[in-house]
């Protein structure tokens, strides 16, 4: 490692490979997804090479590698858990619902002349309010200044005529 | 990239390296000039007018004694926190000078209770020494905070709350030479409290002041072997 402090590019690669096993093993044991191994491993590289300067010769090695591996390998697997607990992960993206009921909702959804008449069941308020919202996609601040009604006001329709229009696809199928 | 290709590049980049100056060498230029900044506040603010009979007082000497001696560990703590693989007990260093200052805080309470009953532990507003504690500390505190974002962050959290109590401590110290308040109770509220806030500011604000740095690579090593392996 001093040589590598000093630029020997040489002993720098032949150390960081004799490390990569200890690596490995030490970051398998704490990672739960065999796939992130060789990530999280290049993150510890990465960061042993941004701090290499820090290295004492004065000191023993392995303390000093092992004390930035387990704390960058615990920092990795504590935002791969936080990503995972919001993401789920699949091989294929799925190309329809997986219960029966949605099926049927997305179906008559499909129907242009059933969602017509559905829309044509809804207050005016109502289809003011999922056509600005729903169809436009503008922000209910922006529906609220663009139409008077306060966004509490809009929310309730929006909430109601959304209500409606399910019953009335649901009845027709 | 596979970690082995990953290596290839590290070793292709791997330009020589300033080593850290040891956390003694650091501690030592850090409290020259910290002291010295220390010394231009209590100067600017002019020494409290009994200055001579209170450093005759072995009671006041002990007590700044033991708060110079938390500023001088807890900035050598937060040094050595900052170089991976060095013991934990380490951090732990400015504890005996900690309850030392609040040892002999709690002593002249003790002592004020016998000597004047309840009254003598009255509580005052004392707005001056949070902003005093933070001016005399806000130089030695840039200074500290300039200097562990050198070594690596392995404990962020700790090595910022160790570097802001030294530089608040430091601050406290310059205080009691330039602020003539000496009942216990208020010290141990108004000086002690507001260096504590400081030091739990700053293990609040550890990881955002002290991100890992990112590793400047060339990645032309790894293209090429990801092309020789097309």
């Amino acid at each position: 490692m001093q040589a590598a402090q000093a630029g020997d590019k040489v002993a720098y690669a032949s150390l960081l490979r004799e490390i990569l096993p200890l690596l490995r093993a030490m970051v398998r044991r704490t990672c739960r997804d065999p796939q992130d191994v060789d990530d999280v491993v290049q993150e510890v590289l990465l960061s042993l090479h941004a701090v290499r300067h820090t290295y004492d010769p004065a000191r023993p090695f392995l303390p000093w590698l092992l004390t930035i591996a387990r704390r960058r390998a615990t920092d990795a697997i504590r935002r791969t858990s936080s990503r995972s607990a919001h993401e789920t992960a699949v091989d294929v993206v799925p190309e329809t619902f997986s219960g029966p009921e949605p099926k049927i909702e997305q179906d008559s959804s499909d129907d242009r002349a059933a969602i017509e008449d559905a829309l044509a069941g809804l207050t005016r308020g109502q289809r003011e309010a999922v056509e600005l919202l729903k169809v436009q996609g503008l922000s209910l601040k922006e529906a609220a200044a663009l139409t008077g009604k306060s966004v509490s006001a809009l929310k309730i329709n929006v909430h109601r005529a959304l209500q409606a229009l399910r019953r009335s696809l649901m009845t027709k199928t | 990239m596979r970690p082995e290709d990953l290596i290839d590049a590290l070793a292709a980049d791997a330009k020589p390296v300033r080593r850290l100056a040891s956390p003694m060498v650091r501690l030592l230029l850090w409290l020259v000039l910290s002291a010295g900044y220390a010394a231009l506040i209590v100067w600017a603010m002019g020494p409290r007018p009994d200055i001579q009979s209170r450093l005759a007082d072995a009671r006041f000497v002990v007590e700044l004694g033991a708060v110079f001696m938390t500023s001088v560990l807890a900035a050598a703590a937060a040094f050595c926190a900052g170089c991976p693989g060095r013991p934990v007990w380490e951090r732990f260093a400015p504890l005996p000078a900690l309850a030392l200052w609040i040892g002999s805080l709690g002593e002249g309470c003790w002592r004020s209770l016998v000597q004047a009953g309840a009254p003598g532990l009255q509580l005052q507003w004392d707005v001056v020494c949070f902003p005093s504690i933070l001016l005399a500390s806000i130089g030695p505190g840039a200074l500290i905070l300039m200097m562990i974002r050198q070594g690596a962050p392995v404990a962020p959290v700790a090595t910022t709350a160790l570097a802001a109590l030294a530089a608040a401590a430091l601050g406290a110290t310059a205080l009691r030479l330039f602020h003539a308040q000496d009942a216990s109770v208020m010290v141990l509220v108004w000086q002690f409290g507001s260096v504590a806030v400081l030091a739990g500011l700053g293990a609040l604000t550890g990881r955002r002041i002290l991100p890992w740095p990112e590793a400047q690579i060339a990645t032309q090593p790894a293209q090429q072997s990801g092309a020789g392996s097309r």
